[in-house]
């Protein structure tokens, strides 16, 4: 899995310049492969959401922007800046684990109010059985420091990513082997399997990264769409 | 070219309307009123109260030449936090609408800042994704947004080529640019970013820089016209080439120390010899 900056250039520039993207032609297909689920006003940062598409769109990999009900039978599930989970979009999340899926959860809840971050936290574990611990603002503890509280992904390669300013953090009770990204050495994101699929979630938004050009992010987001099942 | 001073620029113990009979007695054409920054003009204030307020400054022999704040600093529109973002959006907006109500047709607004916490990229594009739609509010409003070139201070578009693309990503005739010839310092010529934007300046900011000097304790690098290092005559000529007839917006950082109410009156005298170009 592992592949060098040099060579993830190499194969994005590559790729492009050939005409050659991710996806490969394939028949024709009912559902999308790679869904962007909106969630409209529950996802907390559209700037997010705009990320992850222009990132796809860029690394040559179709993606659909939808709600819920056109989630079911993709092979890659991404949604952005989550902030509640509405049923249906838990119904689509579990389906697609149980079908094969790989899905991306990724946090909106870093800035949000205490009783909206209470829901959030009580949908992830409920059904998903994932544990986060409250917001964590990472900046006072940088300006002493002096330093930029960077995320480390150690999965599926190495790459760091500026932080978000807030952080939600995983709970304690989650497995260190699970445990794909850190920041300040606390851990922020994980990677496990869930049903037949995989879950990734992450506690740091990627999407406004991705939006505003990240080069680490986007070879994080391409390595990540290239090893999700089904979804070469 | 008509002139114009802020009201943040009244001593605190003279009040609205005294602030106001000496903005006319120094011969200034007009006012430039600070929501947020001054009592008698905060987002609270109803739009009764900013009737009652137009009233003043007319009363005074003088109209209001541009609505500005100062608020953007604490709340910008390029934060991460969407509550922030959501505030600062809605200050632009009372902005416009109060603009409306005091019969100027020019608004200021300070575009987005660079932190270490908030890097450039993401403050581009979120400024460009903001004002598009407030752009919209705008021009239905019949108003402009100036977004200031505050250069240093908000260490974001430094340069008048990057301000014009910025515009450009906008893509609004009703966002232009607040030019302030005094905060371009070391880093540019005001001639010519007056030269590069010509119709997009919605309105001029007039202060002196001492280039040499940075800020340093309570020393400012800003001064008064005439004193500092901006080249006054081509600024002069930068106007003239570009047909700007707009306002001249006094906005002074250093105050003078003794007789305060002296500062108005050179002040106006010295933008009386820029409008007529007698440098």
């Amino acid at each position: 899995m592992g592949i060098s900056r040099r060579g993830f250039l190499g194969c994005v520039a590559g790729s492009l310049t050939a005409g050659l993207p991710l996806d490969r032609p394939r028949p024709v297909a009912t559902r999308p492969r790679r869904v962007l689920l909106d969630l409209r006003e529950q996802c907390a940062l559209p700037e997010s959401l705009s990320g992850y598409e222009s990132a796809l769109a860029g690394l040559g990999a179709s993606v659909t922007r939808a709600d819920a009900r056109a989630a079911s039978g993709c092979a890659l599930l991404i949604v952005p800046a989550a902030l509640a989970l509405p049923a249906t979009a838990v119904r689509a999340i579990v389906t697609c684990l149980g079908a094969g899926a790989t899905v991306i959860i990724e946090s909106g809840a870093g800035f949000a109010p205490s009783r909206d971050f209470a829901a959030h936290r009580v949908a992830l574990r409920d059904h998903l059985r994932l544990h986060i611990e409250a917001p964590l603002g990472l900046w006072s503890a940088a300006r002493r420091s002096g330093a930029v509280p960077y995320v480390d992904y150690t999965w599926p390669s190495p790459a760091q990513v500026r932080d978000f300013s807030r952080v939600v953090p995983l709970g304690r009770r989650e497995d260190e082997r699970d445990i794909i990204a850190r920041v300040d050495g606390r851990p922020v994101a994980l990677k496990r399997s869930c049903g037949r699929g995989d879950l990734i979630f992450l506690g740091s938004p990627l999407g406004p990264a991705l939006w505003a050009g990240d080069a680490e992010a986007r070879r994080w987001l391409f390595l990540t769409v290239r090893g999700a099942r089904f979804g070469g | 070219m008509k002139k114009a001073i802020g009201d943040n620029m009244f001593a605190k113990q003279w009040g609205l309307e005294k602030g106001l009979e000496l903005v006319h007695k120094a011969g200034f054409d007009g006012i430039e009123l600070w929501l947020g920054d001054v009592p008698w003009f905060q987002l609270g204030t109803t739009d009764g109260e900013v009737r009652e307020l137009r009233r003043k400054v007319e009363n005074a022999g003088l109209v209001v030449s541009n609505v500005s704040t100062g608020l953007h600093w604490a709340s910008p529109l390029s934060a991460r936090d969407p509550t922030v973002r959501a505030r600062a959006a809605r200050i632009v907006e009372r902005e416009i609408e109060t603009a409306v109500l005091l019969g100027t047709d020019a608004i200021l607004v300070v575009a987005g800042l660079v932190t270490e916490e908030v890097p450039y990229n993401e403050v581009y594009r979120r400024s460009v994704d903001a004002l598009r739609p407030l752009g919209e509010t705008a021009a239905r409003a019949g108003v402009r947004i100036g977004c200031e070139n505050c250069n240093a201070e908000h260490r974001f578009l430094m340069s008048p080529r990057e301000f014009g693309q910025f515009l450009d990503d906008v893509h609004s005739p009703a966002v232009g640019i607040h030019l302030d010839v005094g905060n371009i310092h070391d880093t540019g010529f005001a001639e010519q970013w007056i030269e590069i934007h010509g119709p997009r300046i919605t309105r001029i900011h007039v202060k002196d820089v001492m280039k040499k000097r940075g800020r340093c304790g309570d020393q400012s690098v800003y001064t008064n016209l005439f004193l500092g290092d901006n080249n006054w005559p081509a600024i002069r000529a930068a106007l003239t080439k570009v047909g700007y007839d707009g306002w001249l917006v006094a906005e002074m950082e250093a105050r003078y120390r003794h007789a305060p109410d002296q500062q108005f009156y050179d002040t106006a005298q010295a933008m009386d010899r820029l409008i007529s170009g007698r440098l």
